[in-house]
């Protein structure tokens, strides 16, 4: 077998990383990553004949309302406030920590659960409420396992997708969720309802996400399988729901063609178990329930992202499927993105949403071959190779330093000098009598690490074209 | 203050766009799944469908008891309103079944049966929401949860179900009992919420 | 791309791509024989050079677009310009309005409304859907479809010519869709990550045993022989358009 690690210097970040993963950590990625690959194509092809209008359908959604967010966020807005709910905004994840800690603390609130939302993991909301002295317990049970493990999550739908049994296993025995080792998933599943099911009559608000906002009713739409996010409102007084204002869909009818594309996409569902539409707080005649319902519109950085000329990522639906079928992802599992937004959504999207931090998530859009596969499972068919390509241009008109960049400029003497070219073609065959091995180029030596290269044959072509004329 | 800012940024944003995407006209037709409506009759085309993500579809009373009675779950809770048609018949088979949900004893309360608001054929849906439900906590944390629908209450598709909406503020759709695929991909039924997800006609 | 309308004519610029120029003569040769055997004359600018997709990738944009303008001057005029290289022409239909987006060239922009992949002109553009060639002996061939004729016409096309060809077996094989890893500077710059990749295509495209591994892209197959060889699991790789006109010659197998 060849050997991969000398003599090249892996200097790109994510390709070290996929490096050093370890083989069972990649193989659980692969697996999960394949998995859900195939279900999407086998449910989408099954219940529709043109699933790729659908997509395109809901990307031209998408695209209007982000061309008028201005409009149909004030409408979202005036809906909820109607309803009886209370809207707030944060231009900052500052002004969003902070005032969910306001809310919190205005209702006396000092623990709750939190159902899987992207936007707090973008802000590092759990932290700093738990530094604020507030107990905020993740619901979801993939999340929770990733609580305990003082882990991050390496998926944005499938947040464990890097962990098997035995891990969690390890994990409940050591932080007290079980009382003896039992790797069994059924087993492990249990034990997660009993532990947190006190938890979820104990606490006193809940927070979730949303994954859809209909600027027509101001409604939400939560979409989960495991039916954390209802406990998040049934026993508590307080629902507080943090949304980025890319969330917004102009109408309920609307809902139908999103719902029915974020399933399949993400788990091969056609709708997950529970999908839940929320406009106010509780109905008078309802005993369960907040009777207080916040709901807090954040910024951070998607005004920023919407000027510059990748605006068509903040179309995402976050369903994963682009982390999914990423040949790049599947070696290198989200970790390797130093983002809560990996794969190739996040390859876009961090370096613009932390938009003064650019030059350090700047070799995230590099890590990819550009292969399109993204694109084609995407839901509202963003275009994520141009968004790479346009990112890549950014980087270098702002000169951000990147490893193990090949110089350009001296292959764009040469491809614009004919003569020069074709006598650099006829003049490299004595390649093939040299040892290439030795030569100090880098990037033929990373080439030639692992692979053979073919025999030169410049100029041949050209040199049987003229054989020809002559003839003729 | 932060809503000002974000406002500003958003109309000089959006204002600037040299080109701004019309609203694209579509028949939700182009989103109904016409293998999941093969069939004629609403409630057989949700039972089956329903069927397929574990939920159960039942047509009596009997059929629930004899269900509760094979599963070992004996004690529950029933929306007062429903106990006439329901909870007094699982009464005289020797069930205990209380009207008020006590908080306090969530465990004890192996099965929940509330009013349902509807159905979606397409999807194996069973629509529950907060006008109806007598109490959030019953449908959702006993192990099982049984939905009471009448037959005119399936609707066909899911652009049918989102039409009926009105004004409520909470609603629910519920496809099969909770579950999670977390560990390794492999699918776990019963989660938070519950195992069994019953669908029952009145 | 299939839903641009491209010229169609008897007469075409070759762009045989820097990779022919430099290591794959014989596509570049094959390309012209298989044209000319359905009537085309093919003319070979000899200013040509490179597509200028390396820089283009890289981010150099200034550099990409000096290598487009010089490209667009090269084939001026109102000829289709066939590639036999997905990658390729997508730069010229694709890449080239990206990089141009903010400084419109008409030049750049005729180049982009007159490219052809090769095999998707036969196809869609001359109408061809059946190979009038033979394998001697009954052939076994892996088609690897390559990332950048995604969402074009080639793929199908490809499928289409081969299947046509008798004695040829197109095989299939599972993760189709994967790509090979080879992504140009991409498997220099990320080694290890394209290296996996494109052991697990092999894992692949060997998995029913070809013959013969073919692509519309010489890039990704001189990548996957190139891992291939040092695996020592190499097959013989020939473009489509080299087993095309390979069929023809009575004596070729």
């Amino acid at each position: 077998m060849f050997n991969v690690s000398t003599p090249m210097l892996n200097v790109q970040p994510i390709d070290l990383y996929a490096q050093r993963i370890s083989d069972e950590k990649q193989a659980s990625v692969i697996d999960g990553s394949s998995a859900g690959t195939e279900k999407r194509y086998a449910v989408l092809g099954k219940d529709y004949k043109d699933p790729d209008s659908l997509r395109k359908l809901a990307g031209s959604i998408k695209d209007h309302t982000l061309h008028h967010l201005d409009h149909y966020l004030e409408k979202a807005e005036a809906a909820l406030v109607k309803n009886g709910a209370h809207v707030h905004f944060a231009d900052t994840d500052d002004d969003a920590r902070n005032t969910i800690l306001e809310i919190l603390r205005s209702h006396g609130v000092t623990r709750l659960t939190k159902s899987k939302s992207m936007a707090a993991e973008e802000i590092h909301l759990n932290p700093f409420l738990i530094k604020n002295g507030i107990e905020c317990l993740e619901s979801d049970l993939g999340e929770f396992i990733i609580q305990l493990d003082n882990d991050e999550p390496s998926h944005i739908v499938k947040p464990i997708i890097h962990l098997n049994r035995r891990d969690i296993a390890k994990t409940f025995l050591r932080e007290g969720v079980s009382q003896t080792y039992n790797d069994d998933p059924r087993t492990i599943t249990n034990q997660a309802r009993v532990h947190l099911r006190k938890k979820y009559f104990e606490a006193e608000a809940g927070i979730t996400g949303a994954n859809f906002v209909s600027a027509e009713s101001g409604r939400l739409v939560l979409v989960t399988n495991e039916g954390n996010a209802r406990f998040g409102m049934a026993p508590t007084p307080v629902h507080i729901a943090l949304v980025g204002i890319e969330k917004i869909v102009p109408t309920d009818r609307d809902f139908g063609v999103f719902l029915n594309l974020l399933g399949r996409s993400a788990t091969g569902q056609q709708l997950t178990v529970y999908t839940q539409f929320i406009n106010g707080p509780k109905s008078s005649n309802q005993p369960d329930g907040p009777e207080h319902m916040h709901v807090v519109f954040m910024n951070n950085g998607r005004t920023d992202v919407l000027e510059s000329n990748c605006r068509e990522i903040l179309r995402c639906i976050r369903c994963g499927a682009c982390q999914n079928v990423c040949p790049v992802y599947r070696q290198a599992s989200g970790h390797a993105y130093r983002s809560n937004y990996g794969g190739p959504v996040g390859a876009v999207l961090s370096p613009l949403l932390f938009g003064d931090r650019f030059p350090e998530f700047a070799d995230l859009p590099k890590a990819s071959s550009l292969c399109g596969a993204c694109n084609e499972v995407c839901p509202v068919d963003i275009p994520i190779p141009d968004l790479l390509l346009r990112l890549r241009d950014k980087a270098k008109r702002e000169k951000v330093p990147s490893a193990g960049a090949i110089p350009m400029s001296p292959f764009g003497v040469l491809a614009t000098s004919p003569s020069l070219w074709r006598t650099a073609m006829t003049m490299s065959k004595a390649m093939n009598h040299l040892p290439i091995e030795v030569a100090p180029i880098k990037p033929l030596q990373d080439w030639l690490g692992q692979r053979t290269l073919p025999d030169w044959h410049g100029g041949d072509f050209r040199k049987w074209l003229r054989g020809r004329k002559e003839k003729s | 203050m932060s809503r000002d800012s974000v406002f500003s940024k958003l109309r000089s944003t959006t204002s600037a766009l040299k080109v701004r995407a019309p609203y694209p006209e579509y028949d939700s037709a182009v989103v109904h799944s016409a293998p999941r409506l093969e069939g004629s009759d609403l409630w057989e085309i949700f039972s089956r469908n329903f069927k397929a993500v574990s939920g159960r579809a039942m047509t009596t009373v009997d059929e629930l008891l004899e269900f509760l009675l094979k599963d070992g779950s004996k004690h529950g809770y029933c929306d007062p309103s429903l106990f006439d048609a329901i909870g007094s018949k699982l009464v005289a088979a020797g069930l205990k079944v209380e009207t008020e949900f006590d908080r306090e004893r969530y465990d004890d309360y192996q099965f929940g049966i509330t009013r349902g608001s509807g159905a979606i054929a397409e999807s194996g849906t069973l629509i529950i929401d907060d006008f109806r439900t007598s109490r959030r906590l019953a449908a959702l944390s006993p192990w099982i949860h049984v939905g009471c629908i009448l037959r005119s209450e399936v609707v066909r598709t899911i652009p049918n179900a989102i039409a009926t909406f009105g004004d409520c503020p909470n609603i629910i759709w519920v496809t099969g009992p909770s579950k999670t695929a977390d560990v390794e991909g492999i699918l776990i039924e019963g989660v938070h919420g519950p195992g069994e997800q019953i669908a029952l006609l009145i | 791309m299939s839903d641009i309308s491209r010229p169609v004519t008897k007469r075409v610029l070759l762009m045989g791509t820097c990779l022919c120029d430099a290591f794959y003569d014989d596509v570049a040769r094959a390309s012209v024989e298989v044209l000319e055997h359905l009537g085309v004359t093919v003319e070979f600018p000899e200013d040509q050079t490179c597509c200028g997709q390396p820089a283009f990738n890289s981010g150099d944009w200034a550099t990409s677009r000096k290598v487009a303008r010089h490209c667009a001057s090269v084939f001026a005029g109102e000829l289709p310009v066939i590639v036999p290289s997905g990658s390729c022409a997508a730069m010229n239909f694709h890449g080239n309005p990206l990089q141009f987006e903010e400084c419109p060239d008409a030049s750049v922009d005729s180049l982009a409304k007159r490219s052809w992949e090769v095999l998707d002109y036969i196809v869609n553009g001359l109408g061809i859907t059946t190979w009038p060639g033979e394998f001697k002996t009954p052939t076994k061939i892996a088609f690897h479809r390559s990332c950048h004729s995604r969402g074009t016409g080639t793929g199908e096309a490809a499928m289409t010519l081969l299947a046509s060809i008798k004695n040829a077996e197109v095989l299939s094989f599972g993760q189709a869709e994967q790509c090979c890893g080879f992504g140009g500077t991409f498997s220099v710059t990320f080694p290890h990550i394209s290296g996996r990749m494109g052991s697990l295509k092999l894992d692949h495209v060997l998995e029913n045993h070809p013959d013969v591994l073919t692509s519309g892209d010489m890039s990704c197959l001189m990548h996957l022989d190139g891992l291939a060889r040092v695996q020592g699991r190499a097959v013989p790789y020939k473009h489509v358009v080299q087993l095309m006109r390979d069929s023809l010659v009575k004596n070729a197998d």
